[in-house]
């Protein structure tokens, strides 16, 4: 095989071209599509999903899933929100809501790993729990009126780019360096692929699965803050259904759900495809219940694709 | 003379051009009860699954009941009235005894609905045939022991109509009173003319039971006798045959202070009171059949099972090993069995195969895997090991066998240990990779490693040992050294001969 055939045949190059293709028709059949004011948007919105899915894909490469990072995200934004509502320095808010998510994704791991519960069961459980405390805790209201001058992480631009792309950029070059040359990172692919060889191979099993969803949390919290500084608004409803979209991402960029492969790259490329498809139907007035259709299509399909091939690999 | 009820005639089966049977012949009569024995992959299993309808046979023809029949499915076999009762049994452990036993066929009322009371009532007359007490029949299957859930699978496969009933090894899991038990339902279904099929490791139950004995070897029947016609010396000497093997001669030198020294080890259920010492320099091989304990005894050294007493020495020190991470940092490998369940990720290449074990060691002070080195540590071994991948990045399951297995074996010649246990290493490859595995264990040892290697083959235990412990139920029942290393010592302590110098029975 060539290097180019091998390029070609990942899964990465096939969501690539479909972006392409999506980007090409949304810019002929719209003509806000291209607009500058547009794809700033389109990749605020995305930023938040790019940057949690850099922990779910290391959460489904494991073989697991983290429903609770919509919950994680609304909590860190509950919690930073009140901060920044208060003038504090959005730097004490970011910290802030990255350990609530880190505290959060400590927990998911702990109660995995240690307490042998499925990760879907797991995190369901948190998913509802957080979304109920933040209930308590904003007891019905909203969060607003959170000041621009604090709002630049959420807000700012640079070189045209909103800053949060740039802050995924960084945090994707960094975890997917990770993936590939620190022994954890790569113990994250045994562990998905061979639990059981994984573990007599000397790799320690347990802080592994809590170390993927630490980070999970920890990233969804990150995302949190920015998705605060960006609005200016929380809800009891703020992250709803965000860990759908940060699922699809990642199935859709060639994360196994069967576990042991995957690349945050691939991911990228799926919050891209996931976000465009969005972003273009709301231009083209296609009703909302499509956009879900569309997308459920699309992962059922591509999950079939690597079950099939699965199937090929051990026949 | 009674009828013959089953018969196979000249049946071969290969597998992946491993020959398992060569034409087979074997009968069994009505109210017969045929031993079935031979070492591990004489091809015992092979004929029961093809019996009942697990495998189809390559060639031959299996005639039952005086017709020539073609048994395609295991649920045909039991309809046709072929039933087996496996060593571990199947069933549904939250269903109840009547419904493990009706089910897929159940007694309906003319509405359809299920006729529980007649299932009850069919159930209490199939136990009471067999002279037992059905006071379980509504308890969960998986509440029963293991000897009661045997006799619910014999039950059903009277439900059935079995002409013809399969054990394999049915009291390694039963207690005596158990096996007692059982010994006598086998009487009451020979009474009722069922053909019994028996395979048993346990030579004096054969001889306690047993109408007939066929004994098995590398796929072929070696002998058919009534018992009265045989004795267990001759039974152990067709089953162990003569070996022809060239040893591998190794220029290790054995240390003068054992490395690892284990005393009365003992894990509940597993092995019992197990005491050796393996030496630098030295092959130890644990032989025995499978299911004898030693598999548990290595994976008790590397920290995959806690046992519950006893002590270990490595390097003069006591020893625990609390996890494989820990073993492997005080420098003891252990190569799985099982090389697809605990050795191998697939779908990964071979190069992080290979150096997924050794990560850590080749990482720089900032923690950072050394791409180059972990390169050429992967392209050393592939070169040592004659390793045969198309590149460093193929992924493993599209690789033989054999390299499988050497992909497994750099991986731990790459931690270095100073004790290597390898668990059925060439099991399942071919004999150029095999011979291959051998001379490289020969050099490990030669540098001085301490070699314990667990083998189910006679002619890789009688190649490659330098002093052989044979385990038995748990627990050793010989150790041979130099000459008395030979086949016939080996079965027979296997079979559970007690051969341990300066003790007697």
């Amino acid at each position: 095989m060539t290097n180019f055939q091998r390029i070609v045949r990942r899964r990465e190059f096939t969501v690539l071209i479909l972006i392409l293709v999506l980007g090409a028709i949304f810019s002929f059949t719209t003509e806000r599509f291209l607009s500058i004011s547009n794809i700033s948007n389109l990749l605020l919105q995305l930023s938040g999903v790019a940057i949690t899915a850099i922990g779910m894909t290391m959460v489904i490469i494991t073989g697991g899933i983290d429903v609770s990072a919509g919950s994680t995200l609304g909590m860190a934004c509950v919690v930073s929100g009140y901060f920044l509502l208060g003038g504090y320095s959005p730097f004490l808010a970011l910290i802030l809501a990255v350990l609530v998510g880190l505290g959060i994704g400590l927990v998911n791991g702990t109660i995995i790993a240690w307490g042998g519960i499925p990760p879907i069961i797991a995190t369901l459980g948190m998913m509802n729990l957080i979304r109920a405390l933040m209930f308590q805790i904003l007891g019905g209201k909203w969060i607003s009126g959170i000041p621009p001058s604090v709002r630049t992480i959420g807000l700012g631009k640079w070189l045209g780019i909103p800053i949060p792309m740039w802050i995924a950029a960084f945090l994707i070059a960094i975890f997917s360096y990770f993936l590939s040359y620190r022994p954890l990172g790569r113990h994250v692919y045994a562990v998905g692929n061979n639990p059981e060889a994984a573990r007599v191979s000397g790799v320690n099993l347990k802080s592994t699965v809590v170390f993927v969803y630490a980070l999970t949390g920890a990233l969804a919290g990150f995302a949190g803050l920015i998705n605060a500084a960006r609005t200016g608004i929380v809800q009891t409803n703020t992250g709803m259904g965000f860990e759908l979209d940060v699922i699809a991402a990642v199935v859709l960029g060639g994360t196994s759900a069967l576990g042991g492969r995957g690349t945050i790259i691939g991911s990228l490329l799926g919050a891209f495809l996931v976000g465009i498809i969005k972003n273009g139907m709301v231009l083209l007035n296609v009703p909302a219940l499509s956009e879900g259709l569309v997308i459920g299509v699309l992962i059922i399909i591509s999950v079939l694709a690597d079950i099939i091939r699965a199937r090929r690999e051990t026949r | 003379m009674e009828t013959i009820v089953l018969e196979c005639r000249g049946i071969s089966k290969s597998f992946g051009g491993v020959r398992a049977l060569k034409q087979v012949n074997f009968s069994l009569r009505q109210g017969e009860v045929h031993a079935l024995v031979g070492e591990n992959g004489a091809g015992k299993s092979t004929l029961i699954r093809i019996i009942s309808g697990a495998l189809l046979p390559d060639q031959g023809e299996i005639w039952y009941q005086g017709k020539k029949v073609e048994i395609t499915s295991p649920r045909l076999a039991q309809t046709m009235g072929i039933s087996a009762v496996y060593q571990d049994p199947l069933i549904y452990p939250y269903l109840s005894v009547v419904e493990n036993i009706f089910l897929g066929r159940e007694i309906k009322t003319p509405r359809g609905n299920i006729d529980w009371s007649k299932q009850e009532e069919k159930a209490k007359e199939l136990f009471a045939s067999l002279n037992i007490s059905p006071h379980f029949l509504r308890q969960p299957m998986g509440e029963l022991s293991v000897g009661l859930q045997q006799l619910v699978l014999i039950a059903k496969a009277i439900a059935y109509g079995a002409q013809v009933i399969i054990f394999d090894e049915p009291t390694a899991i039963l207690t005596e009173h158990e096996a007692e038990r059982l010994f006598q339902i086998i009487k009451r279904l020979k009474e009722q003319r069922v053909g019994i099929i028996y395979i048993s490791h346990r030579l004096e139950e054969i001889f306690q039971i047993a109408d007939r004995v066929t004994i098995m070897r590398d796929g072929e029947v070696v002998g058919d006798y009534p018992l009265s016609a045989i004795n267990r010396e001759m039974i152990v000497e067709l089953m162990a045959g003569k070996h022809l093997v060239e040893e591998i001669e190794h220029g290790g030198k054995k240390g003068k202070e054992p490395i690892l020294a284990v005393k009365n080890l003992t894990k509940k259920g597993k092995f019992e009171d197990v005491s050796f010492e393996a030496f630098q320099g030295e092959i130890l091989a644990f032989s025995g059949l499978v299911g004898s304990g030693r598999t548990d005894v290595a994976q008790a050294l590397f920290g995959i099972i806690s046992p519950d007493s006893g002590e270990i020495y490595y390097q003069g020190k006591k020893f625990k090993a609390y996890s494989p991470q820990y073993a492997m940092n005080q420098g003891i490998a252990y190569l799985p069995e099982d090389r697809k369940t605990q050795g191998l990720f697939p779908i990964l290449s071979v190069s992080y195969n290979i150096t997924i074990s050794i990560l850590r060691q080749i990482a720089n002070h900032l923690g950072i895997v050394n791409a180059k080195r972990e390169r050429e540590i992967a392209e050393k071994y592939i070169k040592e090991l004659n390793i045969r991948t198309p590149s460093l990045e193929a992924k493993v399951f599209n690789l033989s066998g054999g390299n499988q297995q050497k992909v497994v074996l750099a991986k731990w010649l790459g931690v270095n240990p100073r004790v290597l246990i390898l668990d059925e290493p060439t099991r399942g490859i071919d004999v150029a990779a095999k011979a291959e595995v051998h001379q490289m264990i020969a050099k490990l040892v030669e540098r001085g490693m301490a070699v314990i290697i667990i083998s189910s083959e006679l002619p890789e235990v009688l190649k490659l040992a330098d002093r052989v412990i044979v385990m038995h139920e748990g627990k050793i029942t010989g150790v041979f050294e130099g000459e008395d290393i030979d086949s016939t010592n080996l079965v027979r302590a296997a079979t559970g001969e007690r051969m341990l110098p300066g003790k007697s029975d």
